[in-house]
């Protein structure tokens, strides 16, 4: 029961995923490395909605974008972790409930 | 208006001007007003404005490229500390532990993302632009219904339209329809010529312009990958984009190219191979170059000591006997 609901609530987010791979497999790779930070900016985008949903890791990865402008630093910038991680991911990179525990 | 309407509305607004304005100069200097070519050469020039001013952020990218020589016993250290480790792990921590110290060494080598953010839509734009004059239909800004019509009705030998694509045209033959061979024609040698300008410039930077620790790094390896998957892009994307779209997207990688010709020439990556030939084509003319890349006029080596002041009655002396 849980499954199902939680299936429906993450659909969201793994169209996002679905999108976002296939820009990482197609697109990306034509300019090459560009990103002045560590995740790239598309692994940013990635991880953003993967960990906080399609809304908010939208944001979250326009704000980054943002943030890489040639005259910016660089350097490492991870996505924020929710306090409460309650999903995984797999290896594709599609966020499921636990299949084990209590959900 | 949609919301991504909404987004491409100032750039599609932009790329009218540019468009128009530049039709308006090829036209005035006497050019057909409604020839494929005069509109082309107006996509051409849209190109060479978005181009040109992208130009500092480029340099800006090749100084701190130079500055690279000073981390590369860093570089090396890192490199060395994750040698023969392939595992993704592996990978991951040796590309954090590299850009932690590119940001504390201040010598990010990598261009950003804005350069690419930017000419995105701009592609995007001219794509809906193209697109709306297809239908004769007037665009968002200075690109009236009688200037849309004329774009879009404008064709190249005589028959080939610049909104269509190979894509339309395949359709139609396979239904038994007429069709146009000269867009498919067109399509195809612009494909191969894209294919062809990115390969130059890829190889370009690969046999010449790589220090000898990148070509030992897995991101050399990736791009060599990249290298004979790009055709595959170009033939796909060929098939599916409007000819003037392609105009853009050619005039663009060729314009890479001979930026990329030009940088190797003259500010090669240190320790490159291109660097090396850059030392020695001045080197014959008598320069030299600082490490930093600078060309050292080499001037009339100096007297390393002063003169010094000798009394008259000793000068005489010293002098007198070889005169």
């Amino acid at each position: 029961m849980n499954r199902a609901i939680a299936t429906v609530l993450l659909f969201p987010r793994n169209g996002g995923v679905v999108l976002l791979r296939a820009y990482r497999a197609v697109i990306s790779p034509l300019y090459g490395d560009v990103c002045r930070y560590y995740p790239s900016c598309s692994a940013y985008a990635l991880g953003a909605v993967q960990e906080h949903g399609l809304v908010v890791g939208s944001g979250l990865a326009a704000r980054r974008l943002a943030r890489c402008h040639p005259w910016a630093e660089g350097g490492i910038d991870d996505v924020p972790l929710k306090r409460k991680r309650r999903y995984t991911v797999t290896p594709f990179g599609f966020v499921v409930a636990p299949s084990h525990g209590k959900g | 208006m949609d919301l991504l309407g909404t987004i491409l509305w100032p750039l599609k607004w932009g790329v009218e001007l540019l468009l128009v304005a530049f039709h308006w100069l090829f036209s005035n200097l006497g050019m057909g007003y409604n020839d494929g070519i005069t509109w082309v050469l107006s996509i051409v020039g849209l190109v060479i404005v978005v181009r040109a001013a992208l130009i500092p952020i480029f340099v800006k990218q090749i100084k701190s490229q130079r500055k690279m020589l000073e981390v590369a016993p860093q570089l090396k250290k890192i490199q060395d500390k994750y040698k023969g480790k392939k595992d993704q792990f592996s990978r991951e921590a040796m590309s954090r532990e590299t850009m932690e110290l590119y940001k504390r060494t201040g010598t990010n080598p990598l261009s950003s993302c804005l350069p690419l953010l930017l000419q995105m839509p701009i592609f995007f734009a001219l794509f809906s632009v193209l697109n709306d004059a297809q239908r004769s239909q007037a665009g968002v800004g200075p690109l009236n219904s009688s200037l849309a019509k004329s774009f879009g009705s404008a064709t190249l030998f005589g028959d080939a339209p610049l909104h269509d694509s190979f894509a339309t045209q395949w359709t139609s033959m396979i239904a038994g329809n007429p069709f146009n061979v000269a867009v498919m024609i067109i399509a195809a040698t612009m494909v191969v010529l894209m294919t062809a300008s990115q390969f130059i410039t890829q190889l370009q930077i690969v046999s010449k312009n790589m220090s000898p620790e990148t070509k030992a790094s897995p991101m050399f390896k990736q791009q060599r990958i990249m290298l004979y998957l790009l055709p595959l892009v170009f033939a796909f994307s060929g098939v599916a984009f409007p000819l003037g779209v392609m105009f853009y997207w050619l005039t663009s990688n060729v314009w890479t190219m001979i930026q990329q010709f030009l940088v190797i020439r003259n500010m090669p990556t240190p320790g490159s191979e291109a660097a090396k030939a850059r030392e020695e084509r001045l080197a014959r003319k008598g320069k030299l170059i600082a490490t930093d890349g600078d060309v050292i006029v080499v001037e009339e080596p100096k007297k390393p000591q002063r003169q010094q002041p000798i009394a008259k009655s000793r000068a005489k002396k010293q002098t007198g006997p070889k005169k």
